[in-house]
């Protein structure tokens, strides 16, 4: 039997994520929520960016982190805990944007593709931020939960492959027709080049799909 | 097949084509061939750039903190989850399959007939208690017009298996708004300052009610349901149950 003091001081010293789910195994009450607070901002913004909804986001990361409650002393060691934990929240948001399908995507604005919002050089790091964020909610989602996790989140391709369950070339292949489009939008991209490029369905879609697969 | 001749090796550029190069897209035999063309391109070098500035500006996205209402939520779900003694935080939607199927009735059936004649019906209060044996945790199918937002019908001992669900709402129900709850938390003699965590209405033992999660110091928090018909300041009776949550 494990005394309440004795859990409390396990929580207490806890050196690793690991350490947090042997404990809560063994029974300590606050070892989860330990895990889930030193883990929770980063899963917050994943979860924000990728549903765009705080809402959503809110009841996604609730189911999560029940969900993972749940499971927690079954988990086996060979995973990261952060990558196991991170898993199961980003296959809430994935199975919440599955249900809202229906719902159609919200097209990137149409303000022509080299004219930014705003001149670049006039704007505060806050704005930019802003705009930035504006930008990468109006990507279709299959392109912006790779983003999210490669790009703004740092997550590897291959880890980013595991946590969708699609092909690291599939992850490779929609982060860049992500960028391709934010480059426009946020302005990177000036008039005569995007104005002279084949549109985002043209002529290697074809190898696009075969390469993907890689 | 490398598809290495389907590949435009010069102007005018695809940004597409310049993004699947960037990010590692491409066949390495065909990167290796495309790449020192793009570099010795000036239009093609600028769309580079202007992808590595867009990598930069995803990249230089601040941190988003988890909001305090939103931890305090979380941290009260899994606080209901992990005290003994009380019923697990199960889906509403779990718990009502469970219950139809007890009936025979599959879930998506019941709801596909409503939806599709229009259908509104409900159990009378208490006829669904004298179905249920006590301890029962599945909830009775009560269903009104609003067939997906019914009121969780629940017994007195299994409050906690409606912890997951009021935590994702903020519906007063017929207690309508924050003042008519301090209100009736106040006749309870019960101190609450700021919104509630969770609230919802539900169907306690057959009697319409709300449901508030609200927080009780640290790690812990407190079940409150209560009589929207009879609850106010002065009317401590209005309290139908109220119930901490903390870790063991």
């Amino acid at each position: 039997m494990i005394t309440l003091a004795k859990v409390r001081l396990v929580t207490a010293a806890a050196s690793s994520d690991a350490d947090l789910i042997s404990a809560h195994a063994a029974g300590d009450p606050y070892a989860f929520s330990e895990l889930v607070k030193r883990h929770r901002d980063r899963m917050w913004a994943v979860a924000l960016r990728t549903l765009r909804d705080p809402e959503e986001a809110a009841d996604a990361l609730q189911e999560a982190f029940i969900s993972a409650f749940r499971a927690a002393s079954s988990f086996r060691a060979e995973s990261q805990v952060t990558t196991w934990l991170h898993r199961i929240v980003v296959n809430a948001c994935l199975d919440r944007m599955r249900r809202r399908q229906t719902r159609p995507t919200v097209p990137l604005p149409e303000a022509g593709p080299g004219e930014p919002v705003a001149p670049r050089d006039a704007m505060s790091d806050r704005e930019t931020s802003l705009m930035v964020q504006q930008a990468l909610m109006e990507l279709p989602e299959e392109q912006r939960a790779p983003i999210v996790l490669v790009d703004v989140e740092g997550y590897s391709v291959a880890e980013t492959a595991k946590l969708l369950g699609i092909a690291e070339g599939t992850v490779k292949s929609r982060c860049a027709r992500g960028r391709a489009k934010l480059a426009k939008v946020l302005g990177h991209l000036r008039n005569r080049i995007a104005d002279a490029n084949v549109p985002a369905d043209g002529v290697n879609v074809q190898e696009q799909r075969q390469w993907e697969g890689r | 097949m490398t598809g290495m001749e389907r590949v435009p090796m010069g102007p005018p550029w695809s940004v597409d084509l310049i993004a699947d190069l960037h990010a590692g897209v491409l066949p390495p035999e065909v990167a290796a061939q495309l790449r020192p063309r793009v570099e010795a391109d000036a239009e093609a070098a600028e769309i580079l750039r202007a992808l590595d500035a867009t990598l930069e500006d995803l990249q230089a996205l601040p941190p988003i903190p988890m909001p305090d209402h939103v931890a305090a939520r979380i941290d009260a779900a899994l606080a209901a989850e992990a005290r003994p003694g009380i019923a697990p935080v199960v889906s509403l939607n779990d718990a009502r399959k469970r219950r139809n199927r007890r009936l025979g009735l599959g879930g998506g059936v019941l709801v596909a007939a409503a939806a599709a004649f229009g259908i509104v019906f409900a159990v009378a209060p208490g006829g669904d208690q004298a179905n249920n044996t006590p301890g029962d945790a599945a909830p009775a199918p009560t269903t009104n017009s609003n067939s997906a937002s019914a009121p969780l019908s629940l017994q007195r001992n299994e409050l906690g298996s409606a912890v997951g669900e009021v935590l994702k709402a903020q519906n007063y129900g017929p207690l309508e708004t924050p003042d008519r709850l301090a209100g009736c938390l106040k006749g309870g003699g019960i101190t609450s300052s700021g919104t509630p965590l969770g609230i919802s209405p539900i169907n306690l033992e057959g009697k319409d009610a709300v449901m508030a999660i609200l927080p009780a110091g640290l790690g812990e928090f407190r079940l409150v349901v209560l009589d929207p018909k009879t609850c106010g300041p002065d009317q401590p009776a209005g309290v139908l149950a109220d119930t901490t949550i903390k870790p063991r």
